[in-house]
């Protein structure tokens, strides 16, 4: 069973939609009611007529998953001098399980659309390139208003182009920086059209653009002339534009794709696209002011407090408001407000907020948290408000009435931090006298301080590698693993010179060091270096085993002094 | 000697600025007198004048920190001081002022110290760390040399090996100070921040005065920072400025 939504149904509900000046009509359908787990199926919730909420919830899903969109799309239509719209959101749903599956019912602004039944069966039943519902396509596959030659060769013959085009129309083209101009596109035909959306939304360099509330009927056309030709003429799209900066602006051109119905059996129809001309605005400075808020407009202010009076220490709440039309939304600072004895925090802003033709119109408030110090009343003086009124041309500063605070309780001041640096009322500031600019101070940049700590650990890595390298020319190679450092030699033979061992012990330990500098000695290395460690190995090897016949010690000494010197030189 | 006498000459004409910076202790004397006279608006001006002509001492940025509280600009004056100690990190008044007016401001500490390792750069930059630690490694390699020219010496490469350990942890902290992101204070009250870089960008909240935030990146006249909440947005210099920075920078 297919619920395919008619294409001719549709264009005929888009045509009657035309007729009702205001509310909306709701749909929810489906491509199909009886699919294959593997299957998909769409969604289609339709939103027609004026006045409908731009959200449209997705509605609660049974044994369903999204697994795309929503699509969104925008159609006008006019016809017979009458304008209508709808809106619709195209979902794609995959069933989760076989069984029943449901789409729960859409609820918009009053409006339900009931709940759909699903049958999910195992497997695929559809085709697996299902053509894409199209809800202007004709339900029994063919379109009977369709040009057979299109058909037959897929192109569109030539006709005669649509007398239609676009306009952006200013409000005006000289206005002050922060004054409001509404721009808006005005769609000039003579003939019907389905569908127009804009193709390229347009930067407005140098403007804060705001979108203006939708009127709830819908727009009615006006007979317009152009090019000495008649026309039906549709506002379309309107926006509120507040210029930032000051000079020669531009609106840049705006470009739409409109859609138009097939008048005849060979019809052209299809689609068009048109752009609306650049147009240039003159924005003027307004004029610089100490004080002066950054709004522009004509507006009001006034203050209150929430409490007459309260103990010392508790909060009462200032709220400062100001009412008005213009560029409300760039004030986002309050007044200062100062008050003796107590402390202001700072505050917070609220917006009451509507954007109107003639600007943003509301208020803005900032709510003061006041908590007094001591006992008595807390004066809140006048707080100033400047705008920019263009009617006027100059800056108004208009200020609230003083409001008193009565503070009750303890008389002890809480202590309130003084302001920094900030002398007592009539006191002289605190000044520094002399410049004293900060001389040239040498630092390192990071770069430099890396390479120099990278520089430092490679030197570093060098000396430690060398002291264990074979020795330098002219120095044979030490003994592998049995030679030791020189320092730990000299610090054996000062034991031995130093006394406290018998002459064998004191010998070897003399031999030993050597050993540990010199290594094993090659008996081919007639250097002077092995020459001098051999008569020396002879030397303490006679002492050391030379019998015990009187004091060796003076021997061992100078033994030890000996094999110092010929560490100290040759090692 | 003529070497030496050329070298004296050039480094006294280091601060051969002698004779615009003359200039600019007078325009700083003249600043003064304008607050003194609570003509506060001008001598801020005038202060600002002075810092971007390169006269940006710690000094200056009291007086401004002084005379901007003076006509009620406290967020202006709590950047001016912090300004003050990124100059002079050692100045005590100007480190006390910092908390009195925090304190004035109801702002936590960590809300105006959000990057730690702007601290380690200011420990760095009063105690001359990365000289200490380029002196401490140099010294390690000469002696390192001489302990293996003469094994004689008693204790030369341990010492050698203590001063290199000594220069890695000197060095570690100005290393560690470079990777710190630029912060910059919030000059107005309820400085907006924006979605975009953009005057018609939407407001996405507001910063509080005072409140020193990091800068995540800067483009044209806005800064694209992170307040304490953890909110980003682009928030328009003239409201946020940057403390590693001078004024007119």
């Amino acid at each position: 069973m297919s619920a395919r939504p008619s294409g001719l149904a549709l264009l005929v509900a888009l045509l009657g939609a035309a007729a009702a000046s205001a509310g909306f009509t709701l749909r929810s359908e489906v491509d199909t009611r009886r699919l294959g787990v593997q299957d998909v199926v769409e969604l289609t919730i339709t939103v027609e007529g004026s006045g409908a909420p731009d959200e449209v919830p997705l509605p609660a899903l049974t044994n369903l998953e999204v697994v795309g969109g929503p699509a969104q799309a925008t159609q006008v239509s006019i016809a017979n001098g009458r304008m209508s719209q709808s809106r619709t959101l195209t979902y794609t749903l995959r069933p989760r399980t076989p069984g029943r599956a449901e789409i729960g019912a859409v609820s918009v602004g009053g409006q339900t659309a009931p709940a759909i039944a699903l049958e999910v069966v195992a497997g695929s039943i559809r085709p697996a390139e299902r053509r894409r519902a199209d809800p202007f396509r004709d339900p029994f596959g063919g379109d009977p208003f369709g040009d057979p030659f299109q058909e037959m060769t897929g192109r569109s013959r030539p006709g005669a182009e649509p007398k239609l085009f676009m306009e952006a129309v200013p409000s005006r083209t000289r206005l002050h920086v922060g004054e409001p101009l509404v721009l808006t596109y005005y769609l000039y035909t003579q003939t019907s059209v389905t569908d127009l959306q804009m193709k390229d939304a347009p930067q407005y360099g140098g403007f804060w653009a705001e979108d203006l509330e939708r009127p709830q009927a819908a727009p009615q056309g006006e007979p317009a002339s152009a090019g000495g030709e008649s026309y039906q003429r549709f506002p379309l799209i309107r926006k509120l534009l507040f210029p930032t900066r000051a000079g020669l602006l531009t609106l840049p051109a705006a470009s739409f794709r409109i859609s138009l119905v097939r008048q005849s059996l060979f019809d052209v129809g299809g689609v068009v696209e048109r752009s609306t001309r650049p147009v240039s605005i003159t924005v003027d400075a307004v004029p610089e002011a100490r004080g002066f808020s950054g709004a522009v407009g004509r507006f009001s202010v006034s203050a209150a407090l929430d409490h007459a009076s309260v103990p010392v220490g508790e909060a009462a709440t200032l709220r400062f408001r100001v009412d008005g039309t213009g560029n409300l939304k760039w004030i986002d600072q309050g007044p200062e407000v100062k008050a003796a004895s107590a402390k202001v925090y700072p505050p917070q802003a609220r917006s009451e907020l509507r954007t109107t033709a003639e600007g943003i119109t509301g208020s803005r408030t900032w709510e003061y948290v006041v908590v007094p110090q001591t006992a008595g009343t807390v004066e809140i003086p006048p707080l100033p408000f400047s705008y920019f009124d263009p009617a006027r041309g100059r800056i108004v500063t208009v200020e609230t009435a003083p409001l008193s605070l009565r503070a009750e309780g303890g008389t002890a001041a809480v202590g309130l931090p003084a302001a920094a640096g900030r002398a007592g009322v009539g006191e002289p500031l605190p000044l520094r006298t002399e410049l004293d600019r900060p001389g040239r101070s040498l630092a390192l940049s990071g770069p430099a301080l890396s390479a120099l700590l990278v520089l430092a650990l490679l030197l570093h890595a060098g000396l430690l590698a060398a002291a264990r390298a074979p020795a330098a020319a002219g120095r044979p190679e030490r003994g592998g693993g049995h030679a030791r450092g020189a320092r730990t030699a000299l610090r054996d033979l000062e034991r031995a010179g130093a006394g406290g061992l018998s002459k064998e012990q004191a010998a070897a330990l003399v031999e030993k060091a050597l050993h540990e500098a010199f290594g094993a000695l090659d008996e081919r290395d007639d250097s002077e270096r092995a020459r001098a460690v051999r008569v020396l190995l002879d030397d303490v090897q006679f002492v050391r085993y030379a019998p015990q016949l009187g004091d060796y010690s003076d021997a061992i000494r100078d033994l030890a002094a000996r094999g110092a010197a010929t560490v100290r030189r040759w090692a | 000697m003529s070497g030496l006498l050329l070298a004296l000459t050039l480094l006294s004409a280091v601060p051969g600025t002698a004779g615009s910076g003359g200039s600019l202790d007078d325009r700083f004397r003249a600043a003064n007198e304008l607050a003194r006279a609570g003509d506060y608006p001008g001598a801020v001006a005038a202060y600002a004048e002075v810092a971007a002509a390169g006269g940006g001492s710690a000094s200056l940025y009291w007086n401004w920190a002084q005379a901007a509280a003076a006509r009620g600009a406290s967020g202006e004056a709590l950047w001016a001081l912090l300004r003050a100690r990124e100059v002079e990190p050692g100045d005590r008044a100007v480190r006390r002022e910092i908390e009195r007016l925090r304190e004035a401001l109801n702002l936590d500490p960590a809300e105006i110290a959000p990057e730690p390792l702007a601290a380690v750069a200011r420990v760095v930059r009063r105690f001359h760390l990365d000289l200490l630690a380029a002196v401490l490694l140099a010294a390690s390699v000469l002696l390192h040399g001489l302990a293996r020219l003469d094994p004689g010496v008693r204790g030369g490469r341990a010492a050698a090996l203590t001063l290199l350990a000594l220069g890695l942890l000197a060095a570690t902290a100005p290393l560690a100070a470079r990777l710190a992101r630029p912060t910059a204070s919030v000059v107005r009250r309820g400085a907006p921040l924006f979605d975009a870089a953009s005057p018609t960008a939407e407001p996405r909240g507001a910063l509080r005065e005072g409140e020193v935030v990091p800068v995540l990146e800067a483009s044209g006249g806005w800064l694209r920072v992170e307040d304490n909440a953890g909110a980003r947005g682009w928030a328009r210099s003239a409201d946020v400025r940057r403390l590693d920075r001078a004024a007119g920078e």
